[in-house]
């Protein structure tokens, strides 16, 4: 039952079985945490992202309209909830904090020397504009097309085009700034 | 792009291609904030007389019932089909107000200052979020504003202007809608009932 589609899920919350969710979370809470903690550049807002996001999927379900495709539309929420979250971040500190926790964790699973280029990205990426930084994880990470990127964040084909060959350039800048200092 | 460049970025993504892990109580949480919302309304019935649920009583709301069926009692059986037929309109009429959509249209001007628009469209749930709508096409006023006046029906809405039929964009001077989960955001408008 846990390899059926998401369909049947989504079916069977609507018909009230409300435990048939956690399958819906547990299928898709690690693949969009990876989105959520890069983008907003620590663990407790990526996870309060999430929460946000299921909890108002779970509410608004019935406005699925391709229960088949609950993960893109789950992901749509997710997006939205990252730049709101990320607004309301930025205001209230211009300076960020790469998550320690995070961090650790990527420790666990690689070697000292890898960790600390990996932290090196995370830093450079959270530089980015919020803008720049979504369209480079949508198109590079996610690995989307850009026109799966345009009908998701509503941004046209050609902007986002740009926003992409900016947030490279900026990337590359700020990691040849690590290494070359 | 360069080569070197493009393998450069190739290995930043490979590396943010890692899975990042959760908290090991985020599905709890998830979950327990889940419960605390309404259950769907297609439950069948076995499910809701079966599933526990937190039931609040509020006095006042006893009292009204008390009140109502008290009445009832007293209007007797011969007048009950009469009484409840005229009394049912006014009831109806309290507890399901007719919706703001069925209300008269108001012709409301919307504005746009985009320059560099060859087309500017106004989607809404008032015309079904359809860019291609004949009555909410825009059209270039000089200067790069772009205006067009339509009927909406009074109440409270949401809509966006669509640039060039692909990129939208909220009302700069329009407050923002609360509910921005499924797209962009939107802004609100509300229509107001004429005075006349």
């Amino acid at each position: 039952m846990e390899g059926s589609s998401d369909a049947v899920f989504v079916a069977r919350v609507l018909r009230g079985d409300v435990e048939a969710f956690r399958v819906l979370v547990e299928r898709y809470r690690d693949r969009y945490a990876r989105y959520a903690v890069h983008m907003l550049g620590n663990r407790e807002d990526a996870e309060e992202a999430l929460q946000d996001a299921f909890t108002r999927a779970y509410r608004s379900l019935a406005r699925c309209e391709d229960p088949e495709r609950f993960g893109a539309w789950l992901f749509r929420i997710l997006v939205n909830r990252c730049r709101t979250i990320g607004a309301r971040r930025g205001r209230r500190a211009k300076t960020f904090v790469v998550d320690e926790g995070a961090l650790l964790d990527a420790a666990i699973d690689h070697p000292a020397e890898s960790s600390a280029w990996r932290e090196e990205i995370e830093r450079a990426l959270q530089q980015l504009r919020p803008e720049q930084r979504e369209a480079f994880l949508l198109k590079y990470v996610e690995e989307m097309g850009y026109d799966e990127m345009s009908q998701l964040t509503g941004v046209g084909v050609s902007a986002l085009k740009m926003r992409v060959m900016r947030a490279c350039e900026r990337l590359r800048e700020l990691l040849s700034e690590v290494h070359n200092a | 792009m360069r080569e070197d460049d493009e393998l450069k970025i190739q290995r930043i993504a490979r590396e943010l291609r890692e899975p990042v892990r959760t908290s090991a109580s985020l599905d709890a949480r998830i979950m327990r904030a889940v419960r605390e919302l309404p259950r769907h309304a297609q439950a069948s019935l076995w499910a809701r007389l079966t599933t526990p649920r937190r039931v609040t009583i509020m006095p006042l709301s006893w009292g009204v019932l008390a009140a109502s069926l008290a009445m009832f009692a007293l209007l007797g059986a011969a007048h009950v089909s009469q009484d409840v037929h005229r009394a049912a309109a006014p009831i109806a009429k309290a507890l399901f107000p007719k919706s703001d959509k069925a209300q008269p249209a108001q012709r409301v001007q919307f504005v746009l200052v985009a320059p560099d628009a060859k087309k500017v469209a106004v989607v809404g749930d008032f015309n079904g979020w359809d860019a291609s709508h004949a009555d909410f096409q825009a059209k270039h006023r000089g200067g790069g504003v772009w205006s067009v006046t339509a009927p909406v029906p009074v109440g409270h809405h949401r809509y966006s202007f669509v640039i060039d039929d692909s990129v939208w964009v909220a009302d700069p001077i329009a407050p923002r809608a609360a509910d921005t989960d499924f797209g962009v955001p939107n802004s609100a408008i509300v229509v107001q009932q004429s005075q006349e």
